[in-house]
Formats: C-alpha cells, structure tokens, sequence
C-alpha cells in the first residue's frame, strides 16, 4: 500500500505511453527535458529555497514557544499545546483562504500598514504572502514534535547539570538542546516536506503564477495530461528529498553516537 | 534576568496565539457578514448560515470529513504503533529498510502520492468512493504516526522490556503495561497528527474520490473561486464543535478535582477517548441534522451524478428538480476541460456531463458519449438557433447547449483608454502602459485563441509555424508586462477593481459588470471564441432516464433561466436570453453574445495541435512565474 503507488510512478516516468499501461517504451526523455530546461530547474531551486526559508523560520519562532511551553506548569502547558492544535483541526484550505481576506488591500493588514505610513503595500500574491501561509499552516507541527521530546525529558538532569557548575546557557547548550533534537528532526520533516511540495497555498496566496514544483505537477496531471513527464519530475523531486532527508537523518545519528560515547 | 526571559516567553507565546487565531477570528466575524465582500463587514447577518444548512451536499461532506478521519485515525494509530514497536525489535538492515519506504509517502509531494495512489485504484479496478478514500487515508496517515511513535521507543532504555519480563511478566504485559504507557505521548500525538491530516487533507482525497463523495476540502475547493462565505459558516461551525469538544474534555478533570471526589490525573489515553467520544457525539449530531424529510416523486431513491463547471449553477435548480423527480442530485465540480476529461477518460461515472464545444467533439471522437434518445428530449424548441446545429455536433445527437457566450476583455473604464482597446485590440495585452496591471485567464485554448487572433491567424491554426510565434507572443508578453495568470479569481479582482483589464469569458464580465458599474467589456474586431457549453451523457452513464429528465429541465424557462440570472452566463434558452437582456441584465453588453462577426469562430479539436498548445501554455505559466 506504501511502496506500490512509488513503483507505479516509477515505472511512468520511464516509459512513453497515453494513459494506459499497456503499450509503452521504455526511455529517459521525460528526465532529459527537465534537466535541460533553465526555467524548470529554476522552478526547482525556487520551491527549495522557500521550503528551507519556511523551515528555518518555524524552527526560530516554534523551538522557543515550545522551550516556553515545556517550562511551564503542566495544567499550563497542557492548555498552550491545547490552543496551538485546535487551528491546525481546522481545515487548511480554509485558513489559508481567510488570509486572503487579511491580506488583501482594504483588508485589515493593509489597513494598518497604511495608518502607520507604509503606504500602498502589495501584500496578497507575493511571496512573503506563500512563505507566510506556510509558516502558519507548518508550524505547529513543528511546535508539538519539539515540544514532545522536550517534556519528556528528565529534568534532574538539568538539576545535574547546574550541580556540575555548568550555568543555564550551557545546561541549554549541553543538555537540553541535544535531547531535543530527535524533535527538531522529526519538527523538520514535517514541515520542510510539506512545504516543498505544497501546491494550494502557493495557488492561493502567491496568485495564479506564482509556480512551486507542486504547481508544476500538478498542470502535468492534471491539465497537460502528460502524466509521465509528471511522474519524472515527481521521481526527480522524491530523490532529492530522500537525499536530504537521509543527510539530517545521518547527522543526527552522529550526533547521539557522540552522546552516547561520551556517556560512558 | 530571569524576569527578562518570562517576560520574552509570554510575549512570543502570546504573539504566537494571536498568529494562530487572527485568521481564525477573522473567519469567525466574515461569516456574519450582510455581504459577500471579505474585507470589510457591513452588517449583521445569519444568510449563510441558513444557506449552509439548506446545502445537503456541504453537510454531507462534513459528515464524511468527520467519518473518515475517525476511522482513518483509529486504524493508522493501531497499525502505525505495532509497525513502530515492531520495527525497534527487528535487525537493523530490515528496519532502516522499512523506515526509508515508510518515508516514501512523506518525502513525496502529496499530489505524487495522490497520483500514485490513483493509478493503483486504476490499475486494480477498485471503484473510486468512500472505500478509496478511506484507504488512502489509512495509507498516508500510519507514516506520520510510526514518525511521532519512533523517537519515543528510540528513547526508551532497551532494556525495559526484559526487565519487565525477569519480573515475571509476559510479554504481552511487557507491551502493554510497560512499554505503550512509556510511549503513549508519541502515540497520542502521532493519532493527533494522523487525525489532522486526515481531516484536512485535500490533495490525496480530491484524486482518489469518485461517485460524488467529497470531504470538507474538496467543498471548499470547489467553492472557494468566488468569494462565497457559506465557507466561512461551515468553518464557524467546525471550529465551535471541536472547541466546545476540547473544553469539555478539558474541564472534566478540572470540575472533579475541585469537588475532591477523584484526583486522577489525565492522561493522554483519556483524553484521546475523550476526543474521539466527542467527535462520535458530533457524527451523530450531524447525521440527525442530515436526515431531512425524503421527497416523494418518479425517481425516488435514484441519484443523478453530474460533473459540472464551478459555480454554475443557479441557486435553486437543484432543490427544485430534487423536489419534482424525487431524486437526489450529485454534482462534482471541475475547473477545466481537460480536467475534466481526465476523470471521465479514466472510467469516472457519471450521468451528466458540461463540457465545452471542442471537449464534446473530442468526447465524440473517442466514443465516451452516448447518443440522446431524441423522443425523451422536448426541450430542442427553446434553444437558441445560433447554438444549435454547431460543427462540433451538427445535428445535436449528443448535446444540448447550456450556457454559452464569447471571450472579451473586461476593463475598468476609469483606467483604460477605449482610444487603445480599439486600436490594438488583443496587441493592448503587450502595452507597457499597463504593465503590471493587466490579467491572463489560466486557459491554454482561450489565451492562445488571444494570441492567434492578435497576430491575424485562425484560432484553429494546426499550422505549427503560427502556434509557435503565438506562444512567443504569449511569452513576450509574459516577459515583459508583469501578468498575474488567474482563473475564477478574475471575477472578484475585477469586480474590485484591483487591475486595469484581463481576459474573460462574457458570463463572467456579465456578473462583474452588475457589480460593478466602473467595468466594460470590449470584444476585438480580430474575433473571438464563439464558446458553448451543452450537456452530454457519457457512455457509462447510470441513470440515463434521469439524465434525459434534468437535460429537459434545465433547458425549461424557470430552470435557465435560474440558472442563467444567479451566475450572469448566456442562457441557450432564447426566451430567457431576451428577458434578461431587458431586466437583469439590461444594459450590460457582454451578456448578449455578437454575431455575425467574420473573425468569430468556434473551436474544433485536435489532439496534435492540443498537445502542441498543451505543452506550450505549461511553459508560458512557467516562464511567467520566473518572470517575476
């Protein structure tokens, strides 16, 4: 159930065929014309790029909320954790079709900015507005995941930690940073993931053509019809996640190996 | 300095709240609204409230939202958490193995997964519906929750487990009483995720879907290319049923804790029960809210599947034929032709197609149509001579024309010279006057219809020299004047004046135009597209009788012209097309198609040049993307 829809994208992006898999050739063309075409790669660098602008930014303001949330009183935290899944239960598409009534000019956001003197500010359709839906519909994920590896940890180990003479800085930096990372990781995956592939928010907020690799595979399967073109660029993109993914996932092994050594 | 750090925490936590909750708030307040607008809020009002309610198919793709992900949910959590625990007792290869194809889907764009899921439906024979999606769902959520349940058991001291067991319990206690209570966090957050992603999930469901079964998404999606706050009134609805779920669940604990009469602590177990027993409450809620009073009529208990363009539809021809046939009505909404096209090629069922004039040929063509039985068709009469008889379908054997109208530009009349729009006709779309201030409309045959015409050329050119300087045409103008390409969003931009001029189809300049009084519609001398619409029945079709009945009865005076008033495209029906004209729609030119225009034409199929034009337009969105 997991493995066979990747066979089958595999197996289409590699041959040429109509809709049907009866009778195909095999041949790499579909690869070729992506791999040689500027704008396509740029398409690609693009989606990359904000997907790694949207990570960074959810790790920045969702490791601190989640350090704070993991600080607080359980009955405390317990409600803070509460308030950030609620929004995520509502549906994405909705959400993200409210910012548009924020964002566009005469709503909220631009009425605001205009009182302060920024002027006319085109907001909605660019890509601060893409980067910004993507934090917002990303980040709790990155908050919960963090936040479930910061809690469980044992706090005597902070106690330990100050016992030693180590100062809150490097408690942090020493101890409760590396304990956190198997959340960060997993925080990452969740939303650098997504955020690459992600084609309604773009749609929505970054306006009809602003194009992320999800876009583009999408006009393939969907109004092209070229559904084995689509399937190469799915394979290119699924390679390269994988990739990356197995480098943060090699890190972090590094990084509890070491733990591990030093523990004994 | 301690003071300093509490006092950073609350202002990022309640920075970070106000984040979450403003477009929240903000649905909250719009769906009250007295107007359709979405930026400012001009009174007090229940309307879409009450046409929520009176939309079975929005209650109903609630009540499959809600349905799927609890059952999605409780099934991935219990599979997820035993591959989880599974795996981490397993050799190492056969686990880093296992991880790395449980990652496939993650790692994947969703709409890969979509894809790929799809075509294994396809490939298995297994007919799209409930079951697929519910599959699907169960498939893309268990990734999530072995993800969340992993670095909980990595964390565990191996050992636990064999401790357990030299204290004399079995293994099964082991598990159970040791191990999943140590895990049970991951667990529940895992079953959180799982049940977030079901329950928004979009992009898998939107592929997998067939016979009509839509969730919460697919609605919205299908209704969110004009601004319609029935959106938001659902949403308002959602989010007071989850609230008041989670504050009950939450406050349970803390009312008994008060009254002393239990001081146990909550654990993520309960409150996971708790949850889903809410939600249960809820499911059955809404079921109550769906059983209405069944109708009595000929065709009680059948249902007519129809796959129609977005918003067009009137307001209340559904309703009126439900009520008169006794039947129930399904309809599933498509942006494109060829999106179309795609779901029908690939077996979807339907007994009501909508296509355009060049689709129905193409439809033809391939022999996914079936003829009309012409003794059941009484509605031939009413229609419009001008649409009847067109090339696509000469003796109209298989369609029956239902809306139809040409394409023009719309412009706002305070900005755009009519000096310009008469002299360079479509050429205006490459004037640097307006750079940045003008619309393309996301159709590969419409906009290379423009370019075509623009450069003096037929728009049904094969000649692959004259598609090729129209695309460069469309690229040059791409490059060079800053176009934002859209689709339905067009409507409310323009009826907002938000740019100068774009290209349009008549029906939607028609509605623009009543909105807005500033905007005009100008249709070049070099031609346009002569476009219908007609209803067809597909091959496959299962309710052929039913079908017949609704061609007649949308073609009817009261259902055209329902139709035709509430969405502002031409009516095919001739009576209605001149009532409109001199009422509604008085005054408002685009609403009566030219004729008698030599440069006018219809547009024929032809896959070569399709897939020319195809290929062709990708890149010109591409291009227009990198542009910026």
């Amino acid at each position: 159930m997991l493995l066979l829809p990747m066979l089958l994208i595999a197996v289409y992006s590699v041959v040429n065929t109509g809709n049907s898999i009866v009778s195909f050739t095999l041949t790499l063309d579909h690869f070729r014309k992506f791999f040689t075409d500027p704008d396509f790669l740029l398409i690609l660098w693009r989606s990359i790029v904000i997907a790694v602008k949207t990570t960074v930014i959810c790790i920045l303001l969702g490791y601190p909320t989640a350090y704070f949330i993991s600080k607080c009183k359980e009955k405390i935290g317990n409600i803070l954790i509460l308030a950030i899944t609620l929004p995520t239960w509502i549906n994405m598409l909705v959400r993200t079709y409210a910012w548009i009534g924020i964002l566009s000019s005469g709503g909220i956001v631009y009425t605001i900015l205009k009182f302060l003197g920024f002027g006319d500010v085109e907001l909605l359709y660019t890509e601060g507005a893409v980067l910004l839906g993507m934090v917002y519909n990303f980040i709790p994920f990155m908050i919960l995941q963090i936040n479930t590896s910061l809690s469980k940890m044992d706090k005597s180990l902070l106690e330990a930690s100050a016992d030693l003479g180590a100062n809150k800085f490097l408690t942090f930096w020493k101890v409760t940073f590396p304990l956190s990372l198997p959340g960060v990781i997993s925080g990452i995956s969740l939303v650098f993931l997504p955020a690459v592939s992600s084609f309604f928010i773009p749609k929505l907020l970054g306006g009809g053509q602003y194009f992320l690799i999800g876009n583009m595979i999408e006009n393939q399967f969907i109004t092209v019809g070229e559904w084995n073109f689509g399937s190469a660029i799915s394979m290119i993109m699924a390679m390269i996640m994988m990739l990356s993914m197995y480098a943060v996932r090699k890190i972090e092994e590094r990084n509890t190996g070491k733990r591990k050594e030093k523990r004994k | 300095m301690k003071k300093d750090k509490r006092f950073f925490g609350k202002t990022l936590m309640i920075f970070m709240i106000a984040f979450f909750y403003l477009p929240i708030v903000f649905m909250i307040i719009f769906s009250f609204n007295s107007s359709k607008s979405l930026t400012t809020f001009t009174g007090f009002s229940m309307q879409w409230y009450e046409r929520m309610l009176s939309n079975s198919s929005m209650m109903e793709s609630l009540y499959t939202t809600i349905f799927v992900a609890l059952i999605a949910t409780a099934i991935s959590t219990l599979i997820g958490t035993i591959s989880a625990i599974g795996l981490s007792k397993s050799k190492r290869v056969v686990h880093d193995v296992v991880m790395q194809i449980n990652d496939f889907p993650i790692m994947n764009p969703e709409i890969v997964t979509a894809i790929g899921l799809m075509l294994l439906f396809i490939t298995l024979k297994i007919e799209r519906g409930l079951m697929t999606m519910l599959l699907a769902h169960i498939a893309f959520c268990i990734p999530y929750v072995i993800l969340s349940v992993m670095p909980k058991i990595r964390s565990l001291d191996p050992n636990l487990a064999d401790a357990a067991m030299d204290l004399g319990a079995t293994p099964w206690q082991a598990l159970t009483k040791v191990i999943v209570p140590q895990i049970m966090s991951g667990i529940f957050s895992g079953a959180l995720i799982a049940f977030t992603m079901s329950f928004d999930d979009f992009i898998i469901s939107y592929f997998v879907t067939g016979s009509g079964i839509k969730n919460l998404s697919i609605m919205v999606y299908t209704m969110s290319k004009r601004v319609n706050p029935s959106i938001n009134a659902i949403s308002t609805l959602v989010v007071v049923v989850i609230t008041v779920t989670l504050l009950i669940v939450n406050l349970i604990p803390i009312i008994k804790e008060k009254s002393g009469l239990h001081k146990e602590e909550i654990t993520p177990k309960k409150k996971g029960k708790f949850v889903l027993g809410g939600l249960v409450i809820a499911m059955v809620l809404s079921v109550f809210v769906l059983n209405r009073p069944a109708t009595k009529g000929k065709y009680e208990g059948q249902t007519l599947h129809i796959y129609n363009w977005g918003e067009y539809t009137g307001e209340n021809i559904i309703a009126e034929f439900e009520k008169e046939t006794g039947a129930k009505v399904i309809m599933d909404l498509f942006d494109s032709n060829e999106q179309m096209y795609i779901k029908v090629a690939n077996g979807e069922s339907y007994d009501i197609l909508i296509p355009s004039d060049y689709m129905i040929e193409r439809l033809i063509q391939e022999d996914l149509l079936q003829k009309l039985d012409k003794s059941k068709i009484t509605c031939l009469d009413l229609i419009n001579d001008d649409v009847k008889g067109l090339p696509y379908d000469p003796n109209n054997d298989y369609s029956v024309p239902y809306f139809w109208g040409t394409v023009g530009i719309i412009y706002d009349k305070t900005k755009v010279s009519q000096e310009d729009l008469e002299n360079e006709g479509y050429n205006i779309f490459k004037n640097q006057k307006y750079k940045g201030d003008i619309y393309l409309y996301d159709s590969e045959r419409d906009s290379f219809m423009m370019a075509l015409k623009a450069l003096g050329y037929s728009m049904n050119t094969n000649d692959e020299k004259e598609l090729k300087e129209a695309y460069d045409w469309l690229i040059d103008c791409v490059q060079t004047m800053n176009t934002e390409i859209v689709t339905d969003e067009i409507i409310d931009n323009m009826v907002q004046g938000r740019k100068a001029f774009g290209l349009i189809y008549s029906g939607d300049a028609t509605y623009v135009m009543s909105e807005n009084e500033n905007m005009g519609f100008f249709m070049p001398e070099s031609g346009t597209n002569l476009w219908s619409d007609g209803m067809v029945i597909p091959r496959n079709a299962k309710n052929v009788e039913l079908a017949h009945e609704f061609i007649n009865f949308a073609s009817s005076f009261d259902g055209a012209y329902d139709n035709s008033s509430f969405v502002g495209y031409t009516s095919s029906n001739i009576e209605v097309m001149d009532e409109l004209s001199i009422t509604d729609f008085a005054g408002i030119d685009a609403y009566t198609p030219r004729s008698h225009n030599v440069n006018d034409e219809v547009f024929n199929y032809d896959e070569q040049t399709r897939k020319i034009i195809s290929s062709y337009w990708s890149k010109v969105k591409i291009a227009a993307s990198n542009a910026h």
